[in-house]
């Protein structure tokens, strides 16, 4: 069947983080509060209780002065999902309208697919012991409801539906965009990684929204065609042989440091 | 609001000018941006601060808080200059054309008749010449010198684009291109709308600056049609209720004055004449003689001719019985205030502070985090013998006699050393239930008035505040019962029948008596213009009058009404909910037509809301007409659209007692301003109370503009938000915004702690250094304004310094609502 | 085939609270054991309005209730699709509305009551450093006392005005009320009338500030 999902127009985006609030309540997620630190979005990344969050950029330049620009991040469903190759357990499956959900029970929090995904979505949540992200509110959507994002956005920035539907509407806006005032105006999700079942259109060039102009499957071939197609019975004993990465990774995780720093870990254990 | 919020999708132009309406109102983004895509309308934002509501805007224009009337005022000389007001709309529908008295003037920041010892206006030279029958004389032509044109574009004649620069600080090509953008409004096939909300508001000229967009609107046509008119974006769910209920010192429920002890008000025959327009000289001593002048019609009244049959229901609906004819139906129960004296919040909380008041009653409401000055408004409260509070939280006002709420994270010695221990105040703590835990009506800012109905239980013992009132109403009147003393007699009489059956409070009964019920059939008065004077209808608010009916023979109440339909695709959904007046949508929507009552504006057929139907004889239209029903366009006491005012004019210039501080809106700095005023010699509203003069701060001491506002994520004193972990966690601690270029100065860095200071207090909060914030240059001198949340206090999940320590105890001339949004500071590292 | 949003919104609609998804033309295999079951399946909604900024936006409450149809717990609180102010949207404050009531704690993740919310009346004495609880008619009956003792000793009921007269003025200048712009008007019109039946002058509200 037809691919369904969220198109997120930036250009109607307000930033009033409503998104992020139902996501919450459908999701049924603790707050997670953290200090103020000078700029109005308090979460630096989505963590393993906020799967969603918007990022606000400030830019300034002589001809247009100042833009404030948002974005919302979450899951980008890649078709080609990364998370799903490079877990050990097959937590992570792909509904046939798109969504990459992972499922709980399966997960051990080993927490390869964060370290394999482009663009640093799975989160370890210590208090489940497991990895966390965005569904795609599969579960409403099963049911024929939208995703609770889409579903409360008031200005309409984001909408869900058939993504060829929706891709067809981003072109024309990105064109209509272009020819009033946003000449940068473009896509994003069409062709990335081979297409994301999450589409945008952007006011600017994806870089001044965060997003990598060419995103990059994290390199972690050796696990992805090696252990991972032999994981039912590999991963005791790569665990036994590997357990000091698989420790220090999780140690890592446990004190709450850096995503960036537990990737290299993690990667150079791999790769050794 | 005159329009809706589904009507903002009709416009051509929104002004959005002290609003950050994506932020604060977020669903009207909404019907903007579709504005915007299905009709290519343009959105300005005028604010000093580049927010959310900018980014979405298609002109961002930066101005100085407090310089409104000065943008405005050019905005008002460009249209006149350059032709581009609405010329049909202007001369017939407004004041335009009427002459004004010869001794009106205007000198040097001063309209005539000003005592200076008082600081007010003897207001009756604002007046217009009239003819022997007291209509104004006109001339149409609008030539005459003294007609209110003339007038208007001679007062306005110094507001030149460079002057006006020079003030606001706003960049002459931003300014150029507002005015150029919004002024196209005044095309007759064209509307544009100005959306307004605390920004405007909470200034010494917040009134003035009202007035002011009201003259731009009508000059360009743009009232009572859809997609036009001024919009206020009220602040929280159900002030529009609350104001309609009349919880204000100055009124009674329907926007009529409350009676005074002036002698104007003694008796209600006195006290009906004070408050109908046109009856000040007309020969009657009784009701019975009033009724029959009523029935004859008589001039300059407009619809509150009906005043009377407001107030008499409103005392049957309150008094029962013990209110007749023969009693003047209980006017003397109505307490009569003190006519020399200001109550409002500041005053209030002044006379508090110097121990006047043993008892307060705060319901759902905050003034320890709210209040202006809030340092004195919680010291002040310390002098009560009994505190109330009623809400779902312990906030800082309930808790206002904690250890806690005596810190202070910045040494100030504007709070005294205060303990529990020496607060002898008693504090009843009651608990609320939550919105969606009880049920009753909320009228929102369009003056929707919608049905809440009940999701879940209240936690624990806590309770609907109907409940609490009527439990404590039943309680009080126990307590009075059998009293003979004539000061008991307003308790003793007081209906107060609203129990289901069981002992429990019935909200029907309370929306039965509040909508109007007949004291013949005991059957829903159908609408306002039913109600009577002789104590045969009982009704507690006239506006919401007509707001219940008979549904096979069940009464009914309508804000209940959930039909989701738009058959005019303008947006009205006429039977969503139910609006008041009469279920109006657009009030002034007579102006969406041309005077002949038929012909909609050229090119504009589309936007036509009513029209004279003469094979019916009446007026008939998508939305409920604002005109007398009945009435043809060429009847010659109702030819004028604005029916609410005397004379039916819409008020460019602004008659007698209408305003305390001018006809026209006039530019003065705010009471704490970095600059003299440029465009006269008098620095402040010379009509404002000013209540603490020792405690102005200066220039020399404080050169930084400060104000306060909110987020999308706070809301008004933060009780509702910083107790929400989901809330909490997006916005978690109080800051304070700042340019960079202040930042360097200061040596300020991104995310650390910084002092604010003032004459009144200090706070410590998180600097969050912006791009969106810039220096202005005023009067060739550059200066920094920053900007904080108010919905910060020490209760709750997120918690931080209090903004309202540094606002001042001084408000507007008419309404004094305080000036929270423009003064002086000083600011510095932590 | 294109789902669109009215679709939606019909499904998810106040007065529509059985979601088929084969309504949509989907058929759907049950993917994975991740997918929840739909928790508010065969709720039906309550609308409301939401408290905060005066907009009106809807809300519908989803709450879970015993075979007796008893309140148990809240299940959502979202945007209510029929209102045609927000046609089911809802901002970050009005998204947030189930915290109202109740909230997941990040301890452990389970849903409980709002710690913050207050269950009973709470007392304190004059020079007390603590609140204390008591009942409601306790509460009730001493405030009413309270506001009689004041209102009894500071009421004006007659005064000489400036024409030179005496007239009835019935009013007490001890007691105030602030606040009501967060109550309904069923509320804000009980408040006003017995206040001023009182002789309240000093009322006031948020409309002021």
């Amino acid at each position: 069947m037809a691919n369904l999902t969220n198109l997120y127009d930036v250009s109607k985006c307000t930033a009033c983080r409503g998104c992020q609030v139902a996501c919450k309540d459908w999701n049924q997620l603790p707050a997670s509060i953290k200090p103020f630190k000078g700029n109005y979005q308090t979460h630096e990344d989505t963590d393993g209780d906020t799967y969603t969050i918007i990022k606000y950029f400030e830019e300034e330049d002589p001809v247009h002065g100042v833009s404030w620009n948002f974005i919302k991040r979450q899951c980008m469903h890649c078709f080609d999902a990364n998370c799903m190759k490079v877990c050990p357990k097959g937590a992570y499956t792909k509904t046939e309208w798109g969504a990459t959900i992972h499922d709980p029970d399966k997960c051990i929090g080993c927490q390869y697919c964060a370290t394999a995904c482009p663009f640093d979505i799975p989160k370890y949540l210590k208090r489940v012991d497991k990895i966390t992200k965005c569904t795609l509110c599969a579960g409403r959507v099963e049911e024929g409801l939208e995703p609770a994002c889409a579903r409360t956005c008031p200005t309409d920035a984001l909408i869900f539906g058939d993504r060829d539907e929706l891709l067809q509407i981003a072109e024309d806006r990105a064109k209509f965009l272009q020819a009033n005032g946003f000449p940068n105006a473009t896509i994003y999700g069409k062709l990335e990684l081979g297409g994301l079942n999450k589409l945008y259109v952007l006011t600017d060039t994806p870089d001044k929204f965060g997003l990598p102009v060419d995103p990059k499957v994290p390199n972690v071939t050796f696990w992805q065609n090696y252990v991972q197609p032999y994981a039912s019975w590999l991963i005791p004993l790569f665990l036994l042989a590997s357990g000091t990465s698989f420790v220090t990774t999780r140690l890592i995780a446990n004190k709450n440091k850096g995503h960036e720093e537990g990737k290299e870990v993690v990667n150079d254990a791999i790769g050794s | 609001m005159t329009n809706s919020v589904n009507d903002l999708k009709n416009t051509d132009c929104a002004l959005i000018m002290g609003s950050n309406c994506a932020e604060n109102h977020p669903v009207t983004m909404r019907w903007l941006l579709k504005a915007r895509d299905t009709r290519g309308a343009k959105l300005i934002h005028v604010d000093p601060r580049f927010t959310r509501t900018s980014a979405r805007a298609d002109i961002y224009a930066p101005l100085r808080s407090g310089t409104d009337i000065a943008f405005l005022g050019g905005m008002i000389k460009y249209i006149i200059d350059n032709e581009l007001y609405h010329k049909d709309y202007v001369v017939n529908y407004t004041n335009a054309a009427c002459l004004i008295k010869d001794d009106y003037s205007f000198e040097d920041g001063l309209f005539s008749g000003y005592d200076e010892e008082n600081r007010k206006y003897d207001v009756s030279s604002w007046d217009y010449q009239t003819d022997e029958a007291g209509m104004a004389l006109t001339d149409p032509t609008l030539q005459h010198p003294r007609c209110v044109f003339q007038l208007l574009k001679k007062h306005y004649e110094r507001y030149d684009i460079d002057t006006v620069c020079e003030i606001t600080g706003t960049p002459k090509n931003k300014y150029l291109e507002v005015l150029k953008t919004f002024c196209a409004t005044g095309a007759p096939d064209k509307t544009g709308t100005i959306m307004y909300a605390m920004g405007i508001t909470q200034h010494t000229v917040g009134s003035q600056n009202v007035r002011a967009f009201s003259i731009v609107q009508m000059l360009l046509g743009n009232m009572g049609r859809p997609g036009g008119g001024i919009n206020a974006l009220r602040g929280e769910n159900n002030v529009q209720g609350a104001t309609d209920m009349a919880l204000l010192y100055h009124l009674i429920p329907g926007y009529i004055n409350s009676p005074s002890n002036a002698p104007s008000n003694k008796k209600l025959i006195d006290y009906i004449r004070s408050v109908t327009p046109g009856s000040a000289k007309l020969q009657f001593s009784n009701l019975a003689e009033f009724r029959e002048l009523v029935k004859a019609g008589f001039p300059n009244s407009g619809w509150k001719i009906n005043s009377s049959k407001w107030i008499v229901s409103m005392l049957k609906a309150w008094y029962g019985d013990a209110a007749t004819e023969s009693n003047d139906f209980a006017y003397h129960y109505l307490p009569k205030r003190d006519d020399k004296k200001n109550y409002s919040h500041i005053a209030l909380f002044e006379a508090m502070y110097k121990g006047e008041i043993d008892g307060l009653v705060v319901n759902g409401s905050n003034p320890v985090v709210g209040g202006p000055n809030a340092n004195k408004e919680q010291e002040a409260m310390t002098k009560l013998k009994w505190l109330v509070s009623i809400d779902l939280w312990l906030n800082e006002t309930a808790d206002f006699w904690t250890y806690k709420a005596w810190t202070r994270s910045v040494h100030n010695s504007a709070v005294p050393k205060i303990t529990p221990e020496n607060i002898q105040t008693e504090v009843f703590f009651l608990p609320a239930a939550a919105v969606y835990e009880k049920e009753g009506t909320a009228a929102q800012t369009g003056r929707l008035v919608q049905y809440r109905w009940k999701g879940a239980d209240p936690v624990g013992e806590s309770k609907a505040d109907l409940w609490i009132y009527y439990e404590l109403g039943k309680r009080l009147k126990k307590l009075y019962e059998g009293s003979t003393r004539p000061e008991d007699e307003p308790v003793v009489n007081m209906t107060w029948d609203y129990d289901d059956g069981h002992g429990h409070d019935d909200i029907y009964k309370v929306a039965r008596e509040l909508c109007g019920y007949s004291l013949v059939d005991g059957n829903p008065v159908e609408g306002f213009a039913k109600l009577m004077d002789d104590g045969s209808t009982a009704c507690g608010n006239w506006i919401y009058c007509g707001g219940a009916t008979l549904k096979d023979g069940q009464w009914f109440y309508k804000p209940q009404k959930r039909i989701k339909e738009d058959p005019s695709g303008l947006g009205i959904f006429p039977d969503w909910g139910w609006a008041w007046p009469v279920n109006r949508r657009i009030i002034y929507n007579r102006c969406s037509v041309q005077p002949d009552g038929v012909t909609p504006w050229p090119g504009d057929e589309a936007r036509k809301l009513v029209n004279w139907d003469a094979a019916q004889n009446k007026w008939v239209g998508v939305d409920v007409p604002d005109f007398v029903g009945t009435t043809a366009p060429d009847n010659p006491n109702f030819t004028k659209p604005f029916i609410m005012q005397p004379d039916g004019y819409g008020r460019l210039f602004a008659p007698t007692s209408a305003m305390k501080d001018g006809p026209f809106p006039e530019h003065y700095e705010p009471w704490e301003s970095p600059t003299t005023n440029k465009m006269n010699s008098r620095d402040l509203n010379p009509a404002t109370k000013i209540f603490e003069p020792e405690k102005q701060g200066t220039v020399d001491k404080y050169p930084i503009i400060g104000t306060t506002y909110r987020v999308s994520e706070h809301w008004q004193t933060g009780a509702l938000t910083r107790n929400l972990p989901w809330l909490a966690e997006l916005v978690p601690d109080m800051f304070v915004e700042l340019s960079e270029e202040l930042a360097k100065e200061k040596g300020i860095k991104n995310g650390r702690e910084v002092i604010v200071s003032t004459t009144r207090g200090d706070l410590k909060a998180i600097a969050c250094v912006t791009k969106r914030l810039k220096p202005f240059t005023i009067n060739g001198k550059k200066v920094h304004q920053i900007g904080m949340l108010w919905q910060f206090g020490f209760k709750g999940y997120a918690t931080g310094d209090t903004a309202n320590w540094l606002t001042p105890h001084i408000g507007d001339a008419n309404t004094t609502i305080p000036e929270y949004k423009a003064w002086l500071c000083d600011i510095r590292r932590a | 085939m294109r789902v669109t949003r009215r679709q939606f919104l019909k499904l998810s609609g106040a007065t529509a609270a059985v979601f088929s998804a084969a309504e949509l033309g989907f058929n759907f295999e049950a993917t994975a054991s991740a997918v929840k079951q739909l928790r508010i399946k065969n709720v039906t909604p309550t609308p409301t309005i939401c408290p905060y900024c005066a907009s009106g936006c809807g809300l519908v409450v989803y709450a879970e209730r015993d075979s007796e149809g008893k309140f148990v717990k809240l299940l959502s609180v979202h945007g209510d699709p029929d209102n045609p102010i927000n046609m089911g949207g809802a901002c970050s404050k009005g998204s947030a509305m189930f915290n109202l009531r109740e909230i997941y704690d990040p301890e452990t993740g389970e849903q409980m009551i709002n710690p913050k919310r207050v269950q009973k009346p709470l007392y304190r004495a004059p020079g007390s450093t603590k609140w204390e609880e008591k009942d409601w008619d306790w509460m009730l009956d001493r405030i009413a006392e309270k506001i009689k003792e004041t209102r009894d000793s500071s009421f004006i009921h007659k005064e000489k005005i400036d024409d030179g007269s005496e007239i009835i003025v019935n009013r007490t200048e001890k007691i105030a009320s602030v606040g009501g712009s967060g109550l309904d008007n069923e509320e804000c019109y009980l408040l006003s009338k017995m206040m001023r039946s009182l002789g309240v002058v000093y009322l006031e509200t948020q409309a002021r500030i």
